[in-house]
């Protein structure tokens, strides 16, 4: 969802809005971080995140975008577990 | 009233969109000696698509592949894509793509970061390889660079929203300035405009149908160049046929030819013949071949389908990741990462994604150029001619050349704040600023997902449902034109990408009443089979005084 920006590192610079491809960014006054004006429009693209040169944000996946994903049945090859034991896998 | 800007910008090569297409179009324009002018929704450094990178480059590679070209165009007319392509223009690529590889090596992005020229992924066992692995996470800001450093300027918070035309010959475009709060029109005067604006995309309902950005491809690419070139008067073709990417569920990512896993069922077991160990060389080509191998798997109940990397080596999952981040996936890591998601005991659910247009579009000649003089087109919104990244980067050099050959042996530059179209577009601005307890853009734009995916969408379609679906979009418009407000640029903004975006579904449901058979993701339940008369067949759509002309031709 939306970049959150870590107000103690930002210097309000104004990168993160000026490339944000889906304009997700409203400017705010002159030295303060910029605001959030469509989290809902943010396409993770994290491109935000890469470019703010104090290393400033940090994205917040939506739950409704979350991934799904299960542990694989049976056997895991290569797996270490100390309270396996020594077993044939 | 919106403000028109008092100067009119004028320039020889006008390029719609920042992209990978726009960029290229404009650096070959620029080095032929031509003035040059990219208007960009966003910041080209980081828009589209190709906005944190990609890692794949289809291309024809003497050096890895060798002197006969044969056996790579053969595979790439044989692939999912090559059955929408004018074969001149497959051709015509693949002969010049290997020179934008270097080109692109050569300014910066690592096109061989082994040191080799390496083909990894997206392959059939035991046959040729194209896609050539590549470490692309600069690839915007190396071709913005590039672009400058020619000469060509490039207009940043600036969509085009119309081009205008003359006695049938482009003069010019509109633009939107949207860098502040108020808008303001912008008119251009061109002696020829190349269209790039990529994909379309919030066409049909996303993954999670709430949250329209949530889409692997670019969600601010809106189909600005089938809406622009159809309202021109241009040719668009092949729209009738669904595309649909795959990949991560509920997260959607494009990338998917990246992960080195075998597509597997809930035991963990191959669903595909190709493999059952996947490795760099050869994923798993199931998801290609078998396109709705996840959809599929999930309706019959046996289902889910996983991307399985379990048994994947740790230094070809070492190789996924460095990819994955070079594909602009560096956010799906993070997410992975923070869930705590381990491929190596884990599999992921991954899924089909919603139909969007990626090589639907505008019909081109070989040097990219539509019917109407002066009007081009390139890279992905291109409806004859599609090849992804490569394909975008080594059409837009072609269009940007022919574009730069026929505005620099033009003569004068047409006043286009004269055309009587700029009025027409400030009226319809004005009626959407000025509107009180009106409707928002979403409200528009959801609907227009509800018809497309129940009337036009992948499961269905026929005479009835088509034409039913047809007379609610139009009226889903009538009412849209009547009741959207906006009450800044970006809002403004997004009102006119939905109708662009109706635009993209009108001619999508009459190209689909038109087409009577069932061919790929076009499924006619009162045509239920595959007609071989229609087989070689392109179907395309244009405007003429207000109607709609449908025609079919050879493919080529």
């Amino acid at each position: 969802m939306p970049p959150i920006i870590d107000t103690e590192k930002c210097s309000a610079c104004g990168l993160c809005r000026e490339i944000c491809p889906t304009d997700v960014f409203a400017a705010s006054p002159k030295g303060e971080p910029p605001l959030i004006r469509y989290p809902d429009e943010c396409w993770h693209c994290n491109a935000c995140g890469l470019d703010c040169p104090e290393e400033a944000i940090k994205l917040r996946i939506p739950l409704p975008a979350m991934m799904l994903f299960v542990e694989k049945p049976g056997d895991h090859t290569g797996e270490k577990s100390s309270d396996q034991g020594g077993t044939s896998r | 009233m919106i403000t028109i800007a008092k100067d009119t910008l004028k320039t020889d090569v006008l390029v719609v969109g920042g992209g990978i297409a726009g960029l290229m179009a404009a650096i070959n324009a620029a080095g032929q000696g031509a003035d040059v002018l990219v208007a960009e929704k966003a910041n080209s450094k980081r828009s589209g698509s190709g906005a944190t990178g990609n890692d794949h480059f289809l291309c024809y590679c003497p050096p890895a592949h060798g002197e006969d070209m044969a056996p790579i165009l053969k595979e790439v007319q044989n692939s999912l894509i090559g059955g929408y392509h004018d074969s001149p223009l497959t051709y015509k690529y693949l002969e010049n793509s290997f020179d934008r590889v270097k080109d692109w090596d050569a300014w910066g992005i690592s096109m061989r970061p082994t040191g080799d020229w390496e083909f990894t992924g997206h392959a059939f066992p035991g046959r040729p390889r194209v896609w050539l692995k590549y470490a692309g996470h600069n690839q915007k800001q190396i071709l913005t660079k590039q672009a400058k450093k020619v000469g060509a300027r490039i207009a940043n918070h600036l969509p085009i929203i119309d081009v205008l035309v003359e006695d049938g010959k482009v003069v010019g475009a509109i633009g939107l300035a949207v860098a502040d709060d108020t808008p303001v029109l912008q008119v251009i005067s061109a002696k020829a405009v190349v269209l790039a604006t990529g994909t379309a995309n919030r066409l049909y309902a996303a993954p999670t149908p709430g949250w329209m950005f949530n889409t692997a491809f670019c969600p601010a690419c809106t189909g600005a160049t089938q809406a622009i070139a159809y309202r021109a008067g241009a040719k668009l073709v092949n729209m009738e046929f669904p595309n649909r990417h795959a990949g991560p569920k509920f997260m959607a990512r494009a990338g998917k030819a990246t992960w080195i896993g075998v597509v597997s069922d809930p035991q963990g077991q191959a669903v595909g013949p190709f493999i059952t160990k996947a490795t760099r060389e050869v994923g798993d080509i199931t998801s290609d071949v078998w396109n709705s191998v996840f959809t599929d798997m999930a309706k019959s109940g046996q289902g889910p389908a996983y991307m399985n990397c379990t048994d994947t080596a740790p230094e070809e999952l070492e190789y996924m990741r460095w990819g994955l981040e070079h594909e602009g996936n560096t956010a799906m890591l993070a997410h992975m990462a923070e869930t705590g998601i381990d491929l190596r005991k884990h599999m992921v659910e991954f899924m089909q994604y919603e139909p969007f247009l990626i090589g639907r579009g505008v019909e081109i000649d070989i040097d990219g150029m539509s019917n109407i003089s002066g009007l081009y087109a390139a890279g992905d919104p291109v409806g004859n001619f599609r090849a992804d990244i490569a394909g975008a980067a080594t059409y837009g050099w072609i269009a940007g050349q022919a574009a730069a050959s026929q505005a620099m042996d033009e003569g004068v530059l047409f006043e286009a704040e004269k055309s009587p179209a700029l009025q027409a577009k400030a009226d319809l601005c004005n009626e959407i600023l000025d509107r009180d307890n009106g409707a928002s853009w979403k409200e528009a734009n959801l609907t227009l997902q509800q018809i497309m995916g129940d009337y036009a969408g992948v499961e269905v379609r026929s005479e009835t449902l088509l034409t039913a679906g047809l007379t609610y979009l139009r009226r889903l418009r009538e009412k849209a034109l009547a009741e959207v407000q906006a009450t800044n640029a970006h809002d403004l903004l997004r009102c006119l990408e939905t109708l662009d975006l109706m635009d993209c579904g009108e001619t999508i449901f009459l190209t689909a009443l038109e087409r009577k058979e069932t061919r790929a993701m076009h499924k006619r339940s009162d045509f239920p089979f595959t007609n071989p008369l229609l087989g070689e067949k392109f179907l395309t759509i244009r405007q003429e005084n207000g109607q709609a002309v449908l025609e079919w031709r050879e493919k080529l």
